[in-house]
C-alpha cells in the first residue's frame, strides 16, 4: 500500500513552469484530497444544516496540534527517516512552554516562545544526531528518544498544570476578516509558509528530497547526506515545538503525558500523498488529510455511530482512500 | 456527552446509564456521544463538535478542571446546560454530579491504615494525573496519611486508570523485592488482587471500589482483607437526571451535588453483609456494583445493562 502511494507524483520541487494541467496531474493527490475535503464539507452541511463558520473554526482549532505534527512528520520522512518520538517532543516543549509561563507577564511569555521554538529544533537535531552517528535504523532510534522526551517531559511538570499567556490563547480563538477564516488556519498556514517555502527551493531542501529518494545517488552527486538528515530532524522538532505551542494556545495549560500525535501524523502524511519510503510528497497533502480525518470524525459524531466503531471506521475509510487513490494513480501512469 | 477513556469499566458503565436514564426518562429524542482515548485538546474539539451537533445539554467527564473550559464557556454561551460528572471543571456556570472524591481517597485510606495498624509500607496507586477526581483523592489520601505518621508511602504510580498499566506497574514492584504492607487504588482494584495471587505473594490489605469483580473477590477469596469504597458510575445517568431537571427549569438548589462514599470491609460483620448483598454476577467485573442512585436515577437493571439511549 504504501509502495503503490510512492507512485504517486507528489509535489517534487525544482521542476517549474509547465501548464496548468501539468501543475494538476503533478499534484493529483493533493488535488484529490482537496475534492475529497469539499465533498466532506458538502456531506457534513447535509447530516447538519447548521455547520457553518464557528463549527469550521472549532475544526481548525482541533486540528492545529496534528497539523504541526503531520508536517513535522512529512518533513522527516521526505528526507527518507521517521519521527516516532514527534508526539513526546509536542508534549516536552508544550510543559516547557507551560512551566516557563505560569504566574509571569503577557511579555515575559515572547522570549518563552521563542526559546521553545529553538528548544524544539534543538531536540529534533539531537534526534537527527543519534540517527546519523549510530547508524541504528531512524524508527528504533526515535522509538527509544520517544521515551526519552516523555520521561524529560514529566520531569518538567509532573502533572498537567502551568499556564499560558492571554495574547497566545488568543491569537488561535477568532477569525480574521472574514467570519469563514479561522484565526487557527492562519496561524499554520502563515508558519509553515514561513519555514517551508524558503527552505524547499533552498539547496538544502532539494538535498532533503535526494536523500530520501536514493541515498547512494544523492551521496555520490555530492549532496551531505548526515548533516542534510540532521536539518531535516531540526527542522521536524521545529514543527513539534509549533505543535507543542498550539496544544498550550488551546488547552491553557501543559500535559506531560503525550497525546495521540504521533500515530496521527504517520495517518496523516500516508493519507496525504508523502511516501514512506521518502523522497516523495508535499506538505499540502497531510494538511488536508488531517482535515479531512478530524471532518470525518466530527460526521460520525454526527451520526451517532457507536463511539467504540467510530475509530474502526476511521482506520477503514482511510485504507480505501489511499488503495483507491494509489490504483487510479497507477492505472493512470500505465495508461 | 463527552468522555476521554475507552476501555475502561467504570467509564463505560457510566455511558451505558447516562443511555439508559436518558431512554427511561422519555425526555430525550437523542444522544450524542462523543467517547474516545484523546488528550485535552481531543476533548475541546469534541466538545466543539457536541455544541455543533445542536445538544440542548452537555455531560462530561472532564480530562482536566481548566483545559476543557473554553469549550465548556462557549456551550454556555450557546445556552447549552453543562453538567460536570465524575469531577468538577472550573466552568462557574457548569453543574456537577460527583461522588465526593476527597472524602473517596481519606475514607479507604484511613481504613486501610488502620488495618495496617498505623505502620508500614503502603503501594499508592493513583489515577490520571491532572484529573480533578484524582487531585482530590489526593488531597484525602494526604488527610488520612498525616494521621497516620508510621505509615510510609513505597511507591506512588499514576496507572491512568487503565488495568494493563496498573498490573504492569504492580508487577514491577513486587518483582523489586520492596516489603509491602498495604495497597490503596484508585478503583482499578480485582486486578491487583489476582496479580498478588499469580505471583504467589501473601495477600496484603488492599482498598478499591465497589467494582463488581473485587466485590466477589472479597466475599469470596480466601485471607484477603479489604475495602470496597462506592463510587457509583452510574452518576453518568444522574448527570443526565440534573440536566434534565436543569433544562426543566427545576434546577438543584446547590451547583454541585456530591454523593458521600461509604466503606464496605470485609472484617466488620456489617461491611461483609453489604459485600454479600451487593455480590452480582451479571454485572461485568470492573463495573461498579452500584448501579443506580436513589433520586436521581430511573432506570432498570435491564436498561442498564442494554446499554440502548433512545432511538437506538
Amino acid at each position: 500500500m504504501t509502495a503503490a502511494a510512492g507512485t504517486v507524483q507528489g509535489s517534487a520541487p525544482g521542476r517549474t513552469g509547465g501548464t496548468v494541467a501539468r501543475v494538476v496531474r503533478r499534484n493529483a493527490w493533493t488535488f484529490g484530497l482537496a475534492a475529497l475535503l469539499l465533498v466532506l464539507f458538502l456531506v457534513t452541511r447535509a447530516i447538519k444544516p447548521t455547520y457553518g463558520a464557528a463549527e469550521l473554526r472549532s475544526l481548525a482549532i482541533g486540528a492545529l496540534p496534528i497539523a504541526f505534527a503531520a508536517v513535522g512528520q512529512a518533513i522527516v520522512v521526505i528526507s527518507g527517516g521517521i519521527d516516532l518520538s514527534i508526539g513526546s517532543l509536542l508534549a516536552l516543549t508544550n510543559v516547557t512552554a507551560a512551566a516557563l509561563m505560569a504566574g509571569g507577564s503577557e511579555e515575559s511569555a515572547v522570549p518563552v516562545v521563542l526559546f521553545v521554538l529553538f528548544l524544539g529544533l534543538f531536540l529534533g537535531a539531537v534526534n537527527g544526531l543519534l540517527v546519523v552517528a549510530s547508524r541504528v535504523p531512524d524508527i528504533i532510534v526515535t522509538l527509544a528518544l520517544s521515551f526519552v522526551w516523555a520521561g524529560a517531559a514529566l520531569l518538567v511538570l509532573k502533572s498537567p498544570g502551568g499556564g499560558t499567556a492571554q495574547w497566545l490563547k488568543g491569537l488561535i480563538d477568532g477569525t480574521i476578516g472574514s467570519e469563514w477564516i479561522p484565526e487557527a488556519l492562519v496561524l499554520l498556514v502563515v508558519s509553515v509558509a514561513l519555514v517551508w517555502l524558503p527552505l524547499r527551493r533552498s539547496r538544502l531542501g532539494l538535498s532533503m528530497y535526494a536523500v530520501g529518494s536514493d541515498r547512494l545517488a544523492a551521496f555520490r552527486s555530492g549532496v551531505a547526506v548526515a548533516p542534510t538528515k540532521v536539518a531535516a530532524y531540526a527542522v521536524t522538532g521545529l514543527f513539534a515545538a509549533m505543535g507543542g505551542l498550539s496544544l498550550s494556545m488551546s488547552t491553557g495549560i501543559g500535559t506531560p503525558v503525550p497525546g495521540p500525535y504521533t500515530l496521527l501524523s504517520v495517518a496523516a502524511i500516508v493519507l496525504g500523498g508523502v511516501s514512506l519510503v521518502g523522497g516523495r510528497g508535499g506538505l499540502l497533502g497531510p494538511i488536508l488529510a488531517v482535515f479531512v480525518l478530524a471532518l470525518i470524525r466530527a460526521d460520525l459524531t454526527f451520526l451517532n455511530v457507536d463511539p467504540n466503531f467510530t475509530t474502526v471506521v476511521q482506520g477503514v475509510i482511510m485504507v480505501v482512500v489511499v488503495m483507491v487513490g494509489a490504483f487510479a494513480t497507477l492505472r493512470r501512469r500505465t495508461a | 456527552m463527552s468522555n476521554t477513556l475507552q476501555g475502561n469499566g467504570w467509564r463505560e458503565e457510566m455511558i451505558c446509564s447516562a443511555k439508559a436514564e436518558a431512554l427511561a426518562s422519555g425526555q430525550v429524542s437523542r444522544m450524542v456521544i462523543a467517547h474516545r482515548n484523546t488528550d485535552a485538546a481531543g476533548q475541546l474539539s469534541d466538545i466543539r463538535d457536541l455544541i455543533a451537533a445542536g445538544v440542548d445539554a452537555i455531560i462530561v467527564n472532564p480530562v482536566s478542571p481548566d483545559a476543557v473550559t473554553p469549550a465548556l464557556a462557549e456551550a454556555v454561551e450557546a445556552g447549552i446546560t453543562v453538567v460536570a460528572v465524575d469531577m468538577g471543571v472550573n466552568e462557574p456556570n457548569a453543574y456537577l454530579m460527583s461522588n465526593d472524591q476527597e472524602e473517596y481517597g481519606y475514607l479507604g485510606a484511613k481504613w486501610l491504615f488502620e488495618q495496617m495498624g498505623g505502620q508500614g509500607n503502603v503501594v499508592y496507586q493513583r489515577g490520571i494525573a491532572g484529573a480533578q477526581a484524582d487531585t482530590d483523592r489526593h488531597a484525602g489520601f494526604q488527610r488520612a496519611l498525616a494521621e497516620n505518621p508510621g505509615i510510609e508511602v513505597v511507591a506512588e504510580q499514576a496507572t491512568n486508570w487503565d488495568p494493563a498499566t496498573a498490573v504492569q506497574q504492580i508487577n514491577e514492584f513486587l518483582a523489586s523485592g520492596q516489603q509491602v504492607d498495604g495497597v490503596w487504588t484508585s478503583g482499578v482494584d480485582s486486578p491487583i488482587v489476582s496479580a498478588f495471587k499469580t505471583a504467589g505473594r501473601e495477600y496484603v490489605p488492599i482498598v478499591g471500589a465497589d467494582n463488581s469483580e473485587f466485590v466477589n473477590q472479597l466475599v469470596n477469596e480466601e485471607g484477603l482483607v479489604g475495602a470496597a469504597v462506592t463510587n457509583p458510575a452510574a452518576v453518568g445517568g444522574a448527570g443526565v437526571q440534573l440536566a434534565l431537571r436543569v433544562l426543566n427549569g427545576e434546577p438543584p438548589s446547590e451547583k454541585q451535588v456530591l454523593l458521600t462514599p461509604e466503606v464496605w470491609d470485609n472484617q466488620t460483620p456489617e461491611g461483609r453483609q453489604k459485600l454479600e448483598a451487593a455480590v452480582d454476577p451479571s454485572i461485568d467485573p470492573l463495573w461498579p456494583l452500584n448501579i443506580t442512585i436513589p433520586d436521581w436515577t430511573t432506570y432498570t437493571k435491564e436498561q442498564l445493562l442494554a446499554c440502548k439511549g433512545p432511538g437506538e
